[in-house]
């Protein structure tokens, strides 16, 4: 996709990624170095004493100047005694931002993508989610170096996560971030819908239904009706857009052994255009709804 | 060793305070207490509060740069969120250990140009085998709201309750803005006489004239749409403006089959080099 070569020349998100945890694990690696070479560790601790140095002269300086700026303005201030509870107050303000910070890191989830920073990088957790429903959630450990690498992760090995990272990891952190979201709640989505139709209509099924770990082969017979013994369709759908929870190809068939009458046709028809439309579990709903008799625990 | 840090980060930040004290302008009796605050943080170093607050603004500093890196890695920036939880468990449930519990969240930030706030509902069930989360009410304020394309699919995503899809889009759609945004701004930059932005960089449209041949003008409108499932696609059409005495030239009908010859060589060379090949074969035409 001609997007991804364009957006190379605007590395710019991923340069401050990058630039930002080099700072990251320089700083790291420095403390490291301390413990494991005392030797190196003496010529760092003298550069880093040097720049404390540094910026004690530049905070007395600082100091001063505030000092001056402070004595202009004494006569409005009618108490400037040094109160005990204002340093408590600070403290308290202090922990408030720390909260409030944490707070935010924490409602990253809710965009979908969130992370914490590790020793090598960033482990990046991906959360999932089908008509409101919190569904599961996955990672990815990624290491900063020259290439990105990812460390370890937890998809699942039949969502196509080597095409997409060779595809857009190198150029576009966020491309490749946010198109692996798409696959994973595609196919979180059609997992759940399987697992809804198994759980909640099994009295509609004849059988278990057949279905592949990537949840988007699927085939069952079935009954339209909650009574009578007979199941008279079998359906087949097939999901080929993987970024998709609605089917793109849908085949209903009729099973009995007599001829197909034309509300058996219609109904056959309809029923290949609701699988088009609607969730799996939301056709079975609206099934169970048309019969005179409404159950309760299905409607949820 | 850890300390020379600690200390090197807690002087930076003491740095920072002081400047900013310097900058403010002292305004007579509302803003003694930020006089004073200043005062404090200067004698915080000194004071045995600065061993307290040293480790707290150092853990401070390091997660606002956690908050920064998360904002650059997902291109969102989530500025302001809050949060009320409200126990919902009556004493029948409590019995069957079962907790029911209504979390209110308060979202708002932004993703490059678009501002957002979201408001939404999130009911926690957990029974002795599971916890099940739904979010069972989402509302959604954006802006600018001169993207028309996008009211739509608001609707939709608080329709569904599908906030994910929503952040997802939103990238993508943002993505792709910058994208076209960048390439027209390319093409004025490399063809400043042929190429004609009429509404500017953010434009939607991009018109190829001809100085020398006034009256001929092709116009290329790039919308950016949001599908039902939340696919962001680009459509490129192509309208072409000539004089009726053209018209009446043109025999073999090209100007008619303009704008579906557009799309195929949309298909065939993708949008960057189709773009170019009309501005050229614009210019070109001029030198005969």
């Amino acid at each position: 996709m001609e997007l991804a070569n364009t957006l190379s020349q605007d590395g710019e998100s991923r340069g401050g990624v990058l630039a930002h945890l080099e700072r990251l694990e320089t700083q790291v690696s420095r403390s490291r170095k301390k413990m494991e070479e005392p030797q190196s560790a003496q010529a760092e601790e003298s550069a880093l004493g040097t720049r404390i140095h540094e910026l004690r002269r530049l905070r007395d300086k600082l100091r001063a100047e505030v000092k001056q700026h402070q004595a202009s303005v004494k006569a409005s201030t009618t108490n400037v005694e040094p109160d005990q509870t204002l340093e408590i107050t600070e403290q308290e303000s202090l922990k408030r931002k720390r909260e409030n910070v944490k707070a935010i890191l924490q409602a990253y989830r809710f965009t979908g993508i969130s992370g914490k920073l590790t020793s090598r990088g960033v482990c990046v957790c991906i959360s999932t989610a089908f008509e409101g429903n919190l569904l599961d959630s996955y990672f990815v450990d990624l290491v900063m170096r020259k290439p990105l690498q990812i460390h370890h992760h937890s998809i699942p090995v039949f969502i196509p996560l080597e095409e997409i990272s060779a595809k857009y990891l190198q150029t576009n952190i966020q491309h490749f971030l946010f198109t692996l979201c798409e696959y994973l709640n595609a196919y979180s989505g059609r997992k759940y819908q399987a697992d809804r139709l198994q759980s909640d209509f099994e009295a509609f099924l004849a059988g278990p239904l057949q279905r592949n770990s990537l949840c988007n082969l699927l085939s069952f017979t079935y009954k339209a009706e909650p009574e009578g013994q007979f199941f008279p369709f079998c359906a087949r759908l097939l999901y080929k857009d993987l970024t998709t929870t609605l089917p793109t190809d849908v085949t209903v068939t009729y099973q009995g052994t007599d001829a197909l009458s034309t509300t058996q046709e219609e109904q056959r028809a309809a029923h290949e255009d609701l699988f088009f439309t609607k969730p799996l579990h939301q056709v079975f709903t609206s099934f169970a709804r048309k019969g005179d008799k409404l159950d309760m625990s299905l409607v949820s | 060793m850890d300390s020379q840090l600690v200390e090197a980060r807690a002087l930076e930040a003491e740095i920072t305070a002081l400047r900013r004290a310097c900058v403010e302008p002292p305004a007579p009796g509302e803003d003694t207490s930020r006089v004073r605050k200043s005062f404090r943080e200067i004698y915080q170093a000194d004071s045995e509060g600065w061993e307290l607050s040293k480790d707290l603004r150092s853990h401070l500093g390091h997660l606002e740069s956690e908050l920064q890196f998360l904002s650059t890695l997902t291109g969102i920036s989530i500025r302001h969120y809050s949060k009320k939880t409200e126990d919902l468990t009556s004493t029948e449930m409590t019995e069957k250990s079962i907790k029911k519990v209504l979390q209110r969240h308060r979202l708002s930030g932004n993703c490059h140009m678009i501002t957002f706030q979201l408001e939404f509902q999130l009911l926690e069930i957990q029974n002795e085998e599971s916890l099940s989360s739904v979010i069972t009410d989402l509302s959604i304020i954006m802006e600018p709201t001169e993207y028309s394309e996008l009211s739509e699919f608001v609707s939709r995503a608080e329709e569904r309750r599908d906030l994910f899809m929503f952040f997802r889009s939103l990238h993508f759609f943002v993505e792709w803005c910058e994208y076209r945004k960048r390439t027209f701004k390319r093409f004025k930059e490399k063809y400043p006489e042929a190429v004609h932005l009429s509404e500017g960089a953010s434009s939607s449209c991009m018109g190829i004239r001809n100085p020398s041949r006034p009256g001929f003008e092709l116009v290329i409108v790039w919308r950016i749409q949001i599908d039902e499932e939340g696919k962001v696609l680009p459509k490129l059409d192509l309208l072409t403006k000539v004089p009726l005495q053209a018209l009446e030239l043109d025999k073999n009908g090209v100007i008619e089959t303009a704008p579906l010859s557009f799309r195929t060589l949309l298909g065939v060379l993708g949008i960057e080099a189709t773009l170019e090949s009309l501005i050229k074969s614009l210019h070109t035409e001029a030198s005969n």
